[in-house]
C-alpha cells in the first residue's frame, strides 16, 4: 500500500492552470484532458512525491491535489494498460 | 553513398515502434511542442529510475521539451544520477567515459556535420557537476577553447549524490555532507566566470523554477551552438537525498536557493544574439 496523486477534477476544471503538469519530475504522469479541461493521474507512474500538491496548494492556490491510497482508488488510470491515446481519454475525466 | 539524412520509406511507417510512432504523430518528432501543452503530448522521457521528487529529472524533463529537433539530437553523458534518466529518452545516448564527454561531443560533432550536410544535428552534453567541473574539467575547458558547436549542460546538485555525498568543486563553502563531515573549506567554482574567459557564445544559470523559462532557455542555447559557437548552461538542481530535503519541500528549496544565491543569469554574445534575431525575427530576443 501507497500513497499516490489524485486530483479533484470538479476543483481542477475549474481552472485552466496546467501547472502540475509542467512541474512534476516523471513524464507523462499528470495528464491531461482537454475536452473536460482537467488534469489526471497515471498512478502507475506516480512515486508520490507530493510535488504537485506543494504546486497546487502554494503556486496555483488550487488545493485540488490529495495524497490518497492506492486501493482507494475508485478508477485509476494507468498508462501502461491504456498506452497513449489522447484522443481516448478526452472527455472521459468529468 | 548518399550524403542525404536516412528516412522511413513512405508506407512502412506503421512497421516502425509504438513509441516512434507515437512521437512522430502525438509527440515533439517533427514540430516543436510547448511547455503549456506538457499532458497532452507524448514526452521524449519515459519512465526512468530517478529518486522520487528529483529536481534533476524535473529539469531533464522540461530540457527535452526545449530541444528544438529532438529527431536529431545526440545526447552525450557520463557517470551520475542524470545518465539514469537520460538513458530513458528517445534520443541516442553515448556514455562518455568519466572526464571525456566534451571531447568525445567534439568529435561527434564534427562528423555529423561532414556526414550530414541537408539537416543540422545537435549534440548536447549533459552531465553533473562531478562530470563537468571536477573530473570532465580540461575537456570542458578545451572544448570551449576550441569553439565546438555543442552545447554543455550542467545539472549541479552541487554534490556526488551517485556516491554518497561526497563534496564536488561546484559545492558551496562550508556544506555539511555525509562524505565531509567537517563542511567543504573552498568556494564554489566560477564556472560561468570561466565561460566568459573562454568566450562561450551563449551562458546560462537557473534553476528549475519557471518551466517555461527552462525550456526557452535549452532551446536558445541549442540553436546558438548550432552556427555560432560553445553554450553552456548550469542548473541548480538539488539532490533531496544528500541535502535531506523532503520531496514536498524540492521547490521551496529551488526558490529559495535561486532567491538567495542562486538566481536567473543569461549572457549572450553579439553574434550570437544577432543570429538568434536573424532565425527568429518575429521574436523579440531577452537580453
Amino acid at each position: 500500500m501507497y500513497l499516490v496523486a489524485h486530483i479533484d477534477q470538479a476543483i481542477c476544471s475549474e481552472t485552466a492552470c496546467r501547472l502540475c503538469t509542467q512541474y512534476c519530475p516523471e513524464a507523462n504522469t499528470i495528464l491531461y484532458d482537454n475536452a473536460a479541461k482537467t488534469a489526471f493521474v497515471a498512478v502507475d507512474r506516480c512515486k508520490g512525491c507530493e510535488i504537485c500538491v506543494g504546486i497546487c496548494d502554494d503556486l496555483a492556490k488550487h488545493h485540488a491535489i490529495k495524497m490518497i491510497m492506492i486501493n482507494d482508488l475508485e478508477s485509476p488510470f494507468e498508462l501502461s494498460k491504456e498506452g497513449f491515446h489522447p484522443e481516448k481519454w478526452d472527455g472521459k475525466h468529468p | 553513398m548518399s550524403f542525404k539524412n536516412i528516412s522511413i520509406t513512405p508506407g512502412w511507417e506503421k512497421y516502425m515502434t509504438k513509441e516512434y510512432q507515437d512521437l512522430v504523430e502525438r509527440g515533439p518528432y517533427g514540430k516543436q511542442k510547448k511547455v503549456s501543452e506538457m499532458g497532452s503530448f507524448k514526452e521524449v522521457l519515459e519512465e526512468h529510475p530517478m529518486c522520487a521528487g528529483c529536481a534533476m529529472t524535473l529539469f531533464i524533463r522540461l530540457t527535452m521539451v526545449g530541444l528544438p529537433n529532438p529527431e536529431h539530437t545526440i545526447l552525450i553523458g557520463t557517470a551520475g544520477c542524470g545518465r539514469l534518466a537520460l538513458t530513458q529518452t528517445s534520443i541516442p545516448f553515448i556514455y562518455g567515459n568519466y572526464g571525456d564527454t566534451n571531447a568525445v561531443a567534439s568529435g561527434l560533432k564534427r562528423g555529423l556535420e561532414i556526414r550530414f550536410k541537408d539537416q543540422a544535428k545537435d549534440v548536447v552534453v549533459m552531465a553533473g557537476d562531478g562530470g563537468l567541473a571536477d573530473i570532465g574539467f580540461s575537456g570542458v575547458m578545451h572544448s570551449w577553447f576550441r569553439k565546438e558547436r555543442f552545447t554543455t549542460i550542467m545539472l549541479d546538485n552541487e554534490v556526488y549524490g551517485n556516491t554518497g555525498g561526497q563534496e564536488s568543486g561546484m559545492t558551496e563553502r562550508g556544506a555539511l555532507l555525509k562524505m565531509a563531515p567537517k563542511g567543504k573549506m573552498f568556494d564554489k567554482m566560477d564556472m560561468i566566470g570561466l565561460a566568459q574567459t573562454s568566450g562561450v557564445a551563449y551562458i546560462a544559470r537557473l534553476t528549475p523554477t519557471n518551466p517555461t523559462r527552462v525550456a526557452s532557455v535549452v532551446r536558445k542555447a541549442v540553436l546558438i551552438a548550432r552556427e555560432v559557437g560553445p553554450t553552456f548552461i548550469q542548473a541548480y538542481t538539488s539532490c533531496n537525498i544528500e541535502y535531506a530535503i523532503p520531496t514536498p519541500k524540492v521547490m521551496d528549496d529551488a526558490r529559495d536557493i535561486e532567491s538567495k544565491r542562486y538566481g536567473f543569469m543569461e549572457i549572450i554574445s553579439d553574434e550570437a544574439k544577432a543570429y538568434l534575431e536573424s532565425i527568429e525575427p518575429a521574436k523579440k530576443v531577452k537580453k
